[in-house]
This record gives C-alpha cells, sequence and structure tokens, in this order.
C-alpha cells in the first residue's frame, strides 16, 4: 500500500464539531419571529382587529412593522373570551403545580364551559396517558373528559396512525408508561419503556448487544430511569434499521416534577440520543404545531378562533403562535414577569396575566 | 525506529476514562515502554483547562464520567466528587423530596459514562443553572466509540450532549478538535506545530485536530474509518495523507 497525498482543504472550523442543531425549535423561532416582527404597538382592542386583518396591505402596519409588539397585560377578559370559540390550556404551571390546583381553577372552566367555549388540554408531559391524566383531573375535582386531553404520549400514538406506521413494525420506547399505554391502545408493537432502566451491560470483548431489526421507529420521551442500555438500543436502531424513525415527544430542558424545584425534562434524554445518532428528531409536543394541527382537524376549528394559555414562553406561546393563534401567557408557573420583559426574550405573547382565575376578577373596561 | 530517529512521540486519546498513569500501564502490558508524560488523555485536558485557568482550589468539581477524571483532578489538587459513585443513587419519587445539590461545585465535567443515570443528569443541570458561574466543560464529543472490540456504543458525545438538552449551554470541549491539548503540549515540550504530525484513525476529531492546529495530518486505516468513508463526496476533511496502518511507515522506508 503506497502512502498517498491527497490534496489538503482548508481545516473544518471548529465551531462545526461543537455546534449541534440541538434545537428543532430555534428553526421554528426564526419561524416566528419573521412573521411576526414589528407587531405594532396597539392597545388591546385595536390590536385584536389587527390580528383579525392579518396579511391585509396596510400602509401604517407597513410603517410599524419596523417594531415588535411588546405582550400587553389582560385588562379586557371579557373581549378576549368573546373572541375565540377554544381554549387550549397547558397543564403544569397553569391548571396545577405538582399535585396541587392552582386557585381559582375549577371556577374559571365552569365559566368559560357556561360561555360555550370548547376547553382543551396539551401537555408535553409523556409520562401519563390521556386516560391517566383524566383520572388525576378527577382526583382534583375538575370535569374534563380524556378527550379533551393531548399528552405528547397521545402524540406519538397520533403521528404513528398519521404516517400509516406499520403495524407489523415495532417501537422502541425510551421513556415513561404514557406512552407505552398510547402505544398499545393506537394497535402499536413496543419494546423496552421503564423495565430496560433495571438493564445492565459488561462493556467486556465478546460482548455484543442484539437489537431487534422490526423496530421502525425510536421514541425518546421524559425518562427517569434513562441508562446506557437504553442509549446504546436505541442508537442501533436508529443507526442500523432502515428507515427507522427517531420521534421526541418534547424537548423541555427542564421540567416542574415537584413544585419546589426544576427537574432535568426530555430535552436531556433526547439530547442524548441526538449525541450518539447525530441525527435530529421529529417533536410532537409543544412548540411543534403536530398537536394543533390535529386537535384543530379533530374538532373541526379554526386557528384563528383559538387562544393558547400557557405558562412556558419557548414551549407553550410559541406553539400558539407558530399555530397562528392568539396567546396568553400566565405567570403562575414558570415564567415570571422579569423573564417576559428581560431584553433577551423574543418571544411575546399577546396578552400576559397572573393566572386564569383573572378571567373571573377582570371585568370589560369601562369606554 | 521512530524514537531511533529521534521523534519525539505524544499520545492524545479523547477516551477520558482511564488517567495518564492507567493508560501508560496500559502500554506497558501491551509490551509498549511509554512514560505517563507522553500521554495526553481528555481526562488529563480537563484538569489542565481548570489548572490553566485558575480554578480556584475552595471549588468543587462534579464529575459525570469515570474515575479517569476524578484521578486526574484529585492530582491536580481539585476536590472532586460525583463519578462511578454516583452510579447507583437513585431517588425516591414517591416521597416527593427536595433535590440537594453542593452551593459550592464550580464546574461540571462530562465525559463518557456507561454508567450513566438519572440523578447523574438532575445533579449536573441544578450545578449548572443554579451555581453562579460554573462551568460546563466537557472532555470531547465523539458520538460513537468502539467500547468493545465487535461494535460501537454511545460515546461522551452522547452525555455531554444530554446535559446541553437539560441546561441550554454549550460546554467547553477541551479533548479532540479543540486545540486546547495541542496548544497546552507545544508549549510543555516547547515544540513548533510545522514540524509536528498528527496520526489518526477519525476525521472528525484526529484529523481536524492536527488541521485546526496547522501540522501534517495522517490518516490511517486501522480504525474506524475506510477509504470509502474519506473519498465519499459527503466528506470535507482531507488529511494531507493516508495510510493502511502506523506500520507502513516501516515498510515504506526508502520506498
Amino acid at each position: 500500500m503506497m502512502l498517498r497525498s491527497s490534496s489538503t482543504i482548508a481545516a473544518t472550523s471548529v465551531g462545526v464539531c461543537h455546534t449541534q442543531r440541538l434545537w428543532s425549535h430555534s428553526v421554528t423561532l426564526n419561524y416566528r419571529l419573521s412573521q411576526f416582527a414589528g407587531n405594532p404597538l396597539l392597545s388591546n382592542s385595536a390590536f385584536v382587529k389587527w390580528k383579525r386583518n392579518i396579511g391585509s396591505s396596510n400602509k401604517n402596519n407597513r410603517f410599524r412593522m419596523a417594531t415588535k409588539a411588546l405582550a400587553q397585560p389582560l385588562q379586557n377578559a371579557d373581549e378576549l373570551i368573546d373572541s375565540v370559540e377554544t381554549f387550549i390550556f397547558d397543564c403544569d404551571g397553569v391548571i396545577w403545580k405538582g399535585d396541587s390546583l392552582i386557585e381559582g381553577v375549577p371556577e374559571t372552566l365552569d365559566m368559560l364551559r357556561s360561555k360555550g367555549k370548547r376547553l382543551v388540554f396539551v401537555t408535553n408531559n409523556s409520562t401519563k396517558s390521556r386516560k391517566q391524566y383524566g383520572k388525576k383531573f378527577e382526583t382534583l375535582g375538575l370535569n374534563v373528559n380524556a378527550e379533551e386531553i393531548f399528552a405528547s404520549s397521545f402524540a406519538v400514538a397520533a403521528y404513528l396512525k398519521s404516517i400509516d406506521f406499520p403495524k407489523d413494525k415495532k417501537v422502541y420506547v425510551i421513556g415513561e408508561d404514557g406512552i407505552l399505554k398510547e402505544l398499545e391502545l393506537a394497535g402499536y408493537q413496543y419494546v423496552g419503556g421503564p423495565e430496560d432502566g433495571g438493564k445492565k451491560i459488561e462493556l467486556k470483548p465478546g460482548f455484543l448487544m442484539e437489537h431487534d431489526e422490526d423496530v421502525g421507529a425510536v421514541v425518546v420521551g421524559f425518562d427517569r430511569y434513562f441508562n446506557y442500555y437504553k442509549v446504546q438500543y436505541g442508537t442501533l436502531c436508529i443507526r442500523e434499521n432502515p428507515g427507522c424513525l427517531f420521534i421526541a415527544t418534547n424537548r423541555d430542558a427542564v421540567t416542574h416534577l415537584t413544585d419546589a424545584q426544576e427537574w432535568a425534562g426530555g430535552g436531556s434524554m433526547v439530547g442524548a440520543l441526538v449525541g450518539s445518532t447525530q441525527r435530529e428528531p421529529l417533536v410532537v409536543g409543544k412548540p411543534s404545531t403536530f398537536m394543533m394541527d390535529y386537535l384543530a382537524n379533530e374538532f373541526g376549528i379554526s386557528k384563528s378562533q383559538i387562544c393558547m394559555v400557557g405558562d412556558r414562553l419557548d414551549t407553550d406561546i410559541l406553539f400558539g403562535q407558530n399555530g397562528g393563534c392568539k396567546t396568553l401567557l400566565v405567570l403562575s408557573g414558570v415564567t415570571t414577569l422579569p423573564v417576559l420583559q428581560s431584553p433577551n426574550n423574543s418571544i411575546q405573547p399577546d396578552f400576559y396575566t397572573n393566572k386564569i382565575s383573572d378571567f373571573l376578577s377582570l371585568k370589560a373596561a369601562a369606554v | 525506529m521512530l524514537r531511533h530517529k529521534g521523534k519525539k512521540l505524544v499520545f492524545v486519546t479523547n477516551n477520558s476514562w482511564k488517567s495518564r498513569s492507567q493508560y501508560a500501564e496500559k502500554f506497558k502490558s501491551l509490551g509498549i515502554s511509554v512514560s505517563p508524560d507522553e500521554i495526553f488523555s481528555s481526562s488529563f485536558a480537563a484538569a489542565m483547562y481548570l489548572k490553566v485557568n485558575n480554578f480556584p482550589t475552595q471549588n468543587k468539581v462534579y464529575v459525570i464520567g469515570g474515575d479517569g477524571i476524578l484521578d486526574e483532578l484529585q492530582l491536580a489538587g481539585f476536590t472532586a466528587f460525583g463519578g462511578p459513585g454516583d452510579a447507583d443513587k437513585t431517588i425516591d419519587w414517591k416521597q416527593n423530596g427536595f433535590f440537594e445539590h453542593d452551593k459550592s461545585v464550580g464546574a461540571v465535567v462530562v465525559g463518557i459514562d456507561p454508567k450513566i443515570n438519572y440523578y447523574k443528569l438532575q445533579y449536573g443541570t441544578l450545578c449548572i443553572r443554579e451555581n453562579p458561574g460554573c462551568l460546563f466543560i466537557a472532555t470531547n464529543r465523539d458520538a460513537v466509540g468502539h467500547m468493545t472490540p465487535s461494535q460501537e456504543w454511545p460515546g461522551a458525545g452522547c452525555m455531554v450532549a444530554a446535559m446541553c438538552g437539560s441546561t441550554q449551554k454549550e460546554p467547553v470541549v477541551v479533548g479532540k478538535p479543540s486545540t486546547f491539548m495541542m496548544d497546552f503540549l507545544l508549549e510543555k515540550f516547547n515544540l513548533s506545530c510545522s514540524k509536528m504530525c498528527m496520526v489518526g484513525d477519525r476525521l472528525d476529531t484526529d484529523i481536524l485536530f492536527g488541521q485546526n492546529a496547522g501540522c501534517k495530518t495522517l490518516l490511517v486505516l486501522s480504525g474506524c474509518t475506510t477509504q470509502s468513508d474519506l473519498q465519499d463526496p459527503s466528506n470535507n476533511i482531507q488529511p494531507d495523507f493516508y495510510a493502511s496502518k502506523i506500520s507502513d511507515m516501516l515498510d515504506l522506508l526508502g520506498a
């Protein structure tokens, strides 16, 4: 074998190896900014009218496109309520915190229902199935059907259904019970889940990890039983099974498992698989609009008739904006007013308020 | 042959699992005489990074990785904890308790860790997110590596990306292709890049490392890169030379 010379090409920058496109929603953030950059600073009612006329060629709007509209404190709650037909609520930090109900929630939901509003609950938390969430709502004294709940665990099954994922293919799950239950309900075969949390490996010569060649999708979500076995199994499936899908329930960096503190979220487990496969996943949870498109189609609702209510800017509010609906940030969860108003924050909901029960306490402003 | 010709030999590995002296033992068991001073593992690089940047010794270091990292940190005079000791730690979810972490941790070092678990991810995440100025250091970001001869396994790139996912921060990388180790050894041995050749089997770590530093590069096909990988149109990292294995240098002498 001869030592052959190859032409020297300028060294690729070190940045190529360090930079990882971890955030699929960085793409959606750019989309959101390009769509809404320069929302004019208007009063609430004028703003609502502007949104209805979006796309109209108004000279004034074009002139004002240079400025970005800041979130307005919610004052005229009735006007917002009357302007939409459906409210989508995030759960953690909006309805409950950990296992405690946030003050005034039952009365607020009852009021909205009495006004004929459709209520939908969308959560990135994949640890429970929609049925299990239904039980949680019931335990907290709230009247909510499983069909009104869209957890990212359900979104995975719904996504596989929407692409006609073959029933003879299997799904490898790095995640918890909620995902397994939804896959089972949808008629899919799965492997993995929490029981792989007890599997150990010995990195010794001669040890070979086998993997099922019928796995056609690897689903990754929040997983408290995360370990190296699962990472390797998922990695082998994605790298070696032709056409194997890599699906993420969500990429939240941290989550409020307990209301006292933050905990490493699904973004961590998904990050691990991105690191080993060097592939980006398809994200079905917020801020991806998959769940929004699904429920809009399922219930036959127009997105301009929806208001998204959440406590996180980079999932809930971005989800609402990407979907083209109104957005209301509540400060009863992870986001504080200083964070919303920080110069580092570029995600501006239409409105913000302390908690959803403000719908009851805020009255129409006297004209 | 190379030593006979008066060439200086240096061994640089991204594998942080062992310390330099443990690697020297490995060389010895293979019948090769190499001094620990000639070995630069990414475990050593992490310790040197902290030293070079005057990391205060009263601050602690939390390690997600193996004993190699802990040993090198301790040798360099730092207080390090975590590592394999946290492999069996679990969280009692029924308790709904508070997860405590040491507020004096000033750096989290992440390397290859086959004993990765949620406890470690949470501990490291809290340190980086909540301890003011806490450093996030990665030994390296290799996606996979040959932990066993028969197949590839997830590398440090996996654990590092897990931490990026929960902290939304990018780490300082001390291993290849970052030039930190190169800068360090150039200064330590008073060498010049122009008189150096980097020999490796990976394009995106070894060869890029050499190119970033400005030295000659030789790719060997005795490892994970094949000739077709090298010549694939999607590859844009071109070493100066390639050969089957380093012993080709013996065969080709005088050719």
